[in-house]
């Protein structure tokens, strides 16, 4: 996982997949820039997250922890000019959220890290020079920098497929090694 | 994508959903004006549609009011807004207002939703809707069961149980059909108009019989007095008007038919030697009708003598703990709040990529992860496969 950008901002349903790992520290220290969650995400997903079920915390909790230790950093808007994208990605996509984060990548020129099939085109088409990387990319990077077991990293994605109800789609690059890892041993 | 949006937009529209958004959570034009840093003037004027907003005005303005951007931007179906439509149709006390218009309210936002899931799946809703029944100056009870034979026929029903009411209304009719929560008191919530067709809100709280009781309600209103909108409570009238009454008949007639009804009783009777509390129970279960309705019906027919209910409830007859002994489930029926074919729309629209995750969640009214579990449903139940086939013309295939 080749990060070009100095910061990569996860949108909605990457922060719910690392949130359900039952690693998601772990797995944010080992992302090779740093993490970023919008405003406008944050405010529309704590309802979401206080219901995810994360060992003995909910969710909220976790990111909590994340962003007191600074392995995710919290931002808004810093110019009229992101305002205006963001108000124009929410009148083509209807979604708050999505368009924050992409409209603030678009502008700081940051990566992006989501698996919003609708999201992913649009900004493909918007921004086709910036990365996008999906929860599968960070969780397979994780597990390759901590050289994780394959009982452990078969644990985070069974936490991540169950408590998020996460399952990728056929067509996912990394549909194969997911099935391969989540696979009995 | 360098132009700005707010531009272009309909400016009166955006004003007129801020002035609505700023009232529903109770912050004046000056507290308004407040966090814009402008004079109350200029609110006046945004709301009337007569100044331009900058994004930057807009954002703080909706967080104030706890909405999202999507709210105001959105191009949505534009429907009659369904508080018009009941104000103008009765007259209701300041507080049934209070208490039914956050369910009006919900109720048009989920047919909006619904308009606009088929304009984005461009598959609207099909509609097999009959004639309307001319009922005027009819006798009432002949006028009911004469329209619940008819629909009857022409639904494919023959005279058994209607096991699947809400599914047929919806699937074969036509009908928008919402489960939403309402103070008890309250039944049903039938509105029409020519884009959006019959819609029905049916009170969620209520227990599964008088849920169909309440749709059959609903359903007669539709057939015979199409264009008035009707919100059905408890003690509304000290006297029934006459499309009340047939809409109090028809359920009986639809739900119970005659001719079925007289068969299943005379079996009982025959093959018993008597009519047991037991069997009309068994009974009413059959039919999926409350006790109540099935022994009123029983009564008027001739069958049991009149009086009948009022006895068995003097004696204490404890209607659920029956049940439960007599091992008669409670009827299953889909209580999602939404119509099926608006939720497989709906998975359609984010499995083609059409609409986001967050968007789904919103159509369905539920977070992320709530979103997430009922798609997995979907798409289990619409192909027992995932994503890969469910584009799949099968008549090509």
């Amino acid at each position: 996982m080749q990060v070009k950008h100095s910061h990569i901002i996860l949108d909605a349903c990457c922060v719910l997949n690392l949130c359900a790992s039952g690693n998601f520290l772990s797995i944010l220290k080992t992302i090779p820039a740093q993490s970023i969650i919008t405003e406008v995400v944050k405010q529309q997903e704590l309802k979401t997250l206080q219901s995810l079920t994360v060992e003995d915390n909910d969710g909220a909790i976790q990111l909590e922890s994340a962003i007191q230790q600074e392995l995710i950093l919290i931002v808004d808007f810093e110019s009229a000019l992101e305002e205006q994208t963001f108000v124009n990605y929410v009148f083509e996509m209807g979604d708050d959220g999505e368009s924050a984060t992409f409209a603030i990548a678009s502008h700081r020129r940051w990566a992006v890290a989501t698996d919003d099939k609708k999201a992913i085109s649009f900004f493909k088409k918007e921004e086709p020079d910036l990365q996008i990387f999906s929860s599968l990319e960070i969780i397979k990077h994780w597990s390759e920098v901590t050289n994780s077991s394959s009982r452990e990293l078969k644990n985070t994605l069974s936490a991540i497929r169950v408590k998020a109800r996460y399952l990728p789609s056929k067509k996912h690059p990394l549909f194969s090694w997911w099935q391969l890892a989540m696979a009995d041993e | 994508m360098a132009s700005n949006i707010l531009d272009n937009i309909d400016m009166s529209r955006l004003g007129e959903l801020l002035q609505q958004a700023r009232k529903k959570c109770g912050v004046t034009q000056a507290d308004a004006a407040k966090i814009i840093d402008a004079a109350r003037t200029t609110i006046v004027a945004i709301e009337k549609g007569e100044r331009r907003l900058k994004p930057n005005e807009l954002i703080k303005l909706a967080r104030a009011y706890g909405k999202s951007i999507s709210d105001f931007v959105q191009s949505r179906p534009v429907i009659q807004p369904f508080e018009v439509q009941f104000r103008a149709a009765y007259r209701r006390s300041e507080d049934e207002e209070a208490q039914i218009n956050p369910s009006i309210s919900h109720l048009e936002e989920l047919c909006r939703n619904y308009l606009e899931l088929e304009e984005i799946m461009d598959a609207p809703l099909p509609r097999t809707y009959p004639q309307e029944y001319e009922v005027t100056n009819m006798p009432i009870e002949a006028a009911a069961e004469s329209i619940a034979i008819a629909e009857r026929q022409r639904l494919g029903l023959g005279d058994s149980p209607i096991a699947h009411l809400r599914a047929i209304l919806e699937q074969s009719v036509g009908l928008r059909i919402f489960y939403v929560k309402m103070p008890s008191k309250y039944s049903e919530v039938y509105s029409f108009d020519e884009k959006l067709g019959g819609c029905m809100a049916i009170n969620a709280n209520h227990p599964e019989e008088r849920r169909r009781w309440s749709l059959a309600h609903g359903y007669l209103h539709f057939l015979a007095h199409r264009r008035k909108p009707v919100v059905d409570f408890d003690g509304q009238y000290q006297r029934l008007p006459e499309s009340e009454r047939l809409a109090e008949a028809f359920p009986k007639y639809f739900l119970m038919p005659t001719s079925s009804l007289l068969k299943q009783f005379n079996d009982m009777h025959r093959s018993h030697g008597k009519f047991t509390p037991t069997n009309l129970f068994t009974l009413a279960h059959y039919y999926g009708v409350s006790v109540s309705a099935l022994v009123y019906r029983l009564e008027d027919m001739g069958l049991l003598p009149s009086g009948t209910w009022d006895r068995l409830r003097d004696r204490g007859l404890k209607i659920r703990k029956v049940q439960q002994e007599l091992g008669l489930e409670a009827i299953m029926q889909r209580t999602d709040v939404t119509p099926i074919h608006y939720q497989h729309l709906a998975i359609e629209a984010l499995d083609q990529g059409l609409i986001t995750e967050g968007r789904f969640a919103n159509f369905l009214d539920v977070d992320r992860l709530e979103a997430r579990r009922i798609a997995e449903v979907l798409r289990e139940h619409s192909s027992g496969t995932l994503e890969d086939i469910t584009n799949l013309d099968l008549r090509l295939a």
